[in-house]
């Protein structure tokens, strides 16, 4: 999706090529009615199947066939959007939601679309575990109806942030199709029925492209406006960032290398923005004898110069991060400016942080009282040239200070093994998926029950950190819906990334988004940050369709 | 006779062989697929759905790995290869029969065509040596097959289709196009097909010229060929009967070997013009831990190779009658 692997190794070989590229190329593409064409390397061939509950498939189906209860707006704080839901209340101190269903709403096949539906999905998903991507079932206890057009969810504890997956994050499926099938696990969805703005029939789907057209029942009175949505299956950046700077491929989701060079200049109908969602952090085994001495990592910390990272490793398109693991400008009415700044970049510092701890300084290479050098292996994903050449800077920059870093750039899956498994010293991650507040991701990196022993698979505290009073504060966050509380209790715990430094935010990844204004108007933009804007954000790209319009 | 016997023989247990590393080799990767999704997704999904993917994928399902072999075995024999977690859930054979054709007749025209062209231009060069031909084509060809292919495809997408625009830049067909047997689509496909296929000729034909022109050269000073010219036979009898057929033998292994590789297609043509074939689809299997997708296909090139192979051996013994006499 951001990064092909081998990709990248010929993207600085295509710039070359790129240098000279003019306006006029590529096949021309005639077309009735008015179309938008996405460039996203997918990395695989379509199958044509839309089973909201694959995960391989899913960023096809949820959004423009199948939506969502309530849409969540990640980059303005979880700002709910009313969807198929047109109402929804908290009770019982967040342990119990209930939504009302909207009127009128028909599925693709024109029957309507009621509670019996909602209900019968949530059903699903309690009986057939593997469909449960967003874990839903661990903390409800219950689903029911209520009336006509009510649907009660209870949970087990207070569930506040769960809201996100309930109502943002689930697709809601049809009954009279969806109980039909033996199987739904594995189940193709050849010919989806949902609610959403548009429909794919088999005939308009192979194994390269996918056409979207309209769904004529749709409830969004006079939506969407675009007549046909097409999706190529691109394998590579290459020919798919062609396609963008020319104009053919109108809505990008991709990396491109030196882009006001390769895209922005080829027009002025080329725009990009590339929103910050989470953090790039340097993730440190807190198991290992030296580094679980927080003077170590707190000089690091101070070593790192992150605004150089940023513009040297990433090409300024991913932000410099800070301590407190607030993604700003995204989160910023979240961020403690004050603690952000105290751990900024000062080697100095760094140095005689480590020196008042205890270690000698030798050859430019500290070591501890027993003799060990502060050396340590950093580990990379193989293929992620924009994260290896970042770490590498890392690198030079702790060299500095007199902590010498090996990297190793190892395979996608020999990486999970070691992060899942702890078996590393230093990690160089952005594989939080973040959430409508920073909340999901400091619970994510911080929370003792994420995290397994050595040996044992982490779902995501991979630096193995285990603090009680932050495990509290995680767990009484669930407990409340007020905004304040939120933000009193997100603010201690960016206290607690600035005091123990469990892992290093270097960098904030991005969502890759380019747009092209010269036939289509109602594009996201950084004004108007309607959804997350990537074609492949689910269920946003859904909203983002029923948002755009033909020029003029 | 014996020969080809002897040679199904060795078929058959080249066959087991392989079956059993295809089985062992991929778990020795670490990782499993699960975590290979979920990587896949940088976290668009909720860390917690690892266990979801575990589920649906059925990894870590608590057989031992002997039990898994011979159930796996006794699949093979049945031809079901599982279903892909890559295209999940498509059955395996489901996916390869839908890229394998793209493959075979991009990567199998261009094999043979390189081939019987890079053996001509050999044969007429050794033949006339010094000539016009010998000192022009073999070589431009021997330079254009050192260059890095995915350089040169890079270079005639920029020329062909940025520059001039005469050729699309990539995929199979154009993307509003249905596939179907109509003049229109044929049409379209091959359009499509010109660059990748040019572009894997002009890299692959060096090879073939340079060893069929040596292996001429040094046929046409063995005596029976001086005995041919002797008899006063035609000289174009000499060059296509006692030179071209002696000359050919080593090439035709190589020759098959190739024809075996065809079916895993070309994987960085296809990967640098999008094209909808195999060879990217192997590459996708690995990168996803997909195992099953990775066996079926490992399992189709054993196949194909050993084949390919066993038609030359054939082949070999029509063409050379020395092969005959050996026990």
């Amino acid at each position: 999706m951001r990064r092909g692997l081998l990709v990248l190794l010929l993207a600085g070989i295509t710039a070359a090529a790129w240098t000279a590229v003019s306006g006029q190329a590529g096949t021309k593409r005639s077309s009735s009615g008015s179309s938008v064409t996405i460039a996203n390397v997918a990395g695989m061939s379509w199958t044509c199947g839309f089973n909201p509950f694959n995960s391989t498939v899913q960023f096809l189906s949820f959004g423009p066939i199948y939506e969502e209860l309530v849409f969540v707006n990640a980059l303005k704080s979880g700002a709910p959007t009313p969807w198929l839901a047109s109402k929804f209340k908290w009770a019982n101190h967040a342990k119990k939601l209930t939504f009302t269903i909207r009127k009128g709403v028909k599925w693709s096949d024109g029957k309507p679309l009621t509670a019996a539906d909602v209900l019968f999905t949530f059903q699903l998903l309690k009986k057939h575990k593997a469909l449960d991507l967003q874990a839903v079932w661990p903390v409800l206890k219950s689903v029911s109806r209520k009336g006509s057009n009510k649907v009660v969810f209870k949970f087990k504890s207070p569930s506040a942030p769960y809201f996100y997956y309930v109502a943002g994050q689930t697709p809601i499926v049809p009954k009279h199709v969806w109980s039909k099938i033996a199987n739904p696990v594995k189940y193709s969805d050849k010919a989806p029925v949902g609610s959403g703005p548009y429909v794919a029939r088999g005939s308009n789907c192979n194994a390269q492209r996918i056409i979207y057209t309209k769904n004529t029942h749709y409830w969004q009175k006079g939506k969407p406006k675009i007549d046909t949505v097409i999706y190529p299956a691109y394998t590579d950046n290459s020919p798919a960032n062609v396609a963008l700077a020319t104009g053919q491929d109108q809505w990008g989701g991709q990396f491109i290398p030196n882009i006001k060079t390769f895209y922005t200049s080829k027009s002025k109908d080329n725009h990009y923005w590339f929103p910050p969602v989470a953090n790039v952090s340097i993730f440190i085994n807190l198991k290992n004898p030296i580094l679980k001495n927080v003077a170590v990592r707190r000089a690091m910390a101070y070593a790192i110069n992150r605004p150089h990272v940023a513009k040297l490793g990433e090409s300024g398109y991913e932000p410099p991060a800070n301590q407190t693991g607030i993604v700003s400008p995204t989160f910023k009415s979240w961020l403690n400016k004050k603690l952000a700044k105290k751990v900024g970049y000062d080697p100095a510092k760094a140095k005689s942080i480590l020196k008042h701890a205890g270690f000698k300084l030798k050859n430019g290479l500290f070591y501890t009282k027993s003799g060990k050098p502060l050396s340590f292996t950093m580990i990379n994903i193989a293929g992620y040239t924009d994260w290896i050449a970042s770490a590498s800077i890392v690198q030079d920059e702790l060299k500095k200070v007199g902590i010498k870093i090996t990297t190793s750039n190892i395979s996608g899956g020999s990486y999970d093994d070691a992060t899942f498994n702890g078996h590393f010293e230093l990690a160089y991650d952005g594989n939080e998926a973040g959430g409508p507040s920073p909340y999901y991701e400091l619970r994510q990196e911080l929370y003792s029950k994420n995290s397994a022993p050595i040996g044992k698979q982490a779902s995501s505290n991979w630096e193995r950190y285990y603090n009680k009073k932050v495990d509290k504060l995680i767990t009484a966050y669930p407990k409340t819906t007020s905004l304040a509380k939120q933000h009193s209790i997100v603010n201690k715990l960016e206290a607690a990334m600035v005091r123990d430094i469990p892992i290093i935010p270097v960098t904030e990844a991005v969502d890759f988004y380019e747009y092209n204004t010269k036939s289509i108007t109602g594009w996201v933009n950084p004004k108007n940050p309607y959804a997350k804007p990537a074609p492949y954000e689910v269920p946003d790209w859904g909203v983002v369709l029923t948002h755009l319009r033909p020029k003029g | 006779m014996r020969f080809v016997l002897r040679r199904l023989g060795f078929f058959v247990v080249t066959l087991w062989a392989a079956i059993t590393a295809n089985f062992f080799i991929p778990r020795l990767m670490p990782g499993d697929p699960a975590e290979a999704m979920m990587s896949r997704y940088h976290g668009h999904i909720n860390p917690q759905a690892l266990k979801a993917l575990e589920v649906a994928f059925g990894v870590k399902t608590h057989q031992s790995l002997l039990s898994e072999y011979f159930s796996y075995l006794g699949n093979v024999f049945r031809g079901r290869f599982g279903v892909s977690l890559t295209f999940f859930p498509d059955p395996v054979m489901h996916d390869i029969l839908q890229a394998l054709p793209w493959t075979l007749v991009l990567v199998g025209v261009t094999t043979i065509v390189g081939f019987v062209l890079g053996t001509l231009i050999g044969l007429v060069g050794a033949w006339r040596r010094g000539g016009f031909l010998d000192g022009a084509l073999p070589p431009i060809f021997i330079i254009t097959s050192a260059f890095p292919y995915f350089w040169l495809a890079i270079l005639s997408i920029w020329l062909f289709s940025l520059k001039l625009g005469w050729l699309p830049q990539s995929g199979g067909y154009d993307v509003i196009d249905t596939p179907s047997w109509t003049w229109h689509f044929a049409h379209d496909a091959f359009v499509h097909s010109i660059l990748p296929a040019l572009t894997i000729l002009v890299t692959a034909i060096g090879g073939w010229i340079l060893t069929m022109r040596n292996n001429t050269i040094s046929v046409l000073t063995e005596d029976y060929v001086r005995m041919a010219r002797a008899k006063g036979l035609r000289p174009s009898r000499i060059m296509w009967a006692y030179a071209g057929r002696n000359a050919i033998l080593p090439n035709l292994t190589g020759f098959a070997m190739s024809l075996g590789f065809v079916v895993a297609g070309a994987i960085l043509v296809e990967f640098v013009f999008n094209y909808p074939g195999v060879g990217w689809m192997f590459l996708q299997s690995v990168n996803g831990q997909d195992y099953a997708l990775m066996q079926g296909l490992f399992l189709l090139i054993v196949v194909a190779v050993l084949t390919a192979i066993l038609a030359v051996d054939a082949a070999t013994v029509m063409l050379d009658p020395r092969t005959r006499d050996v026990r």
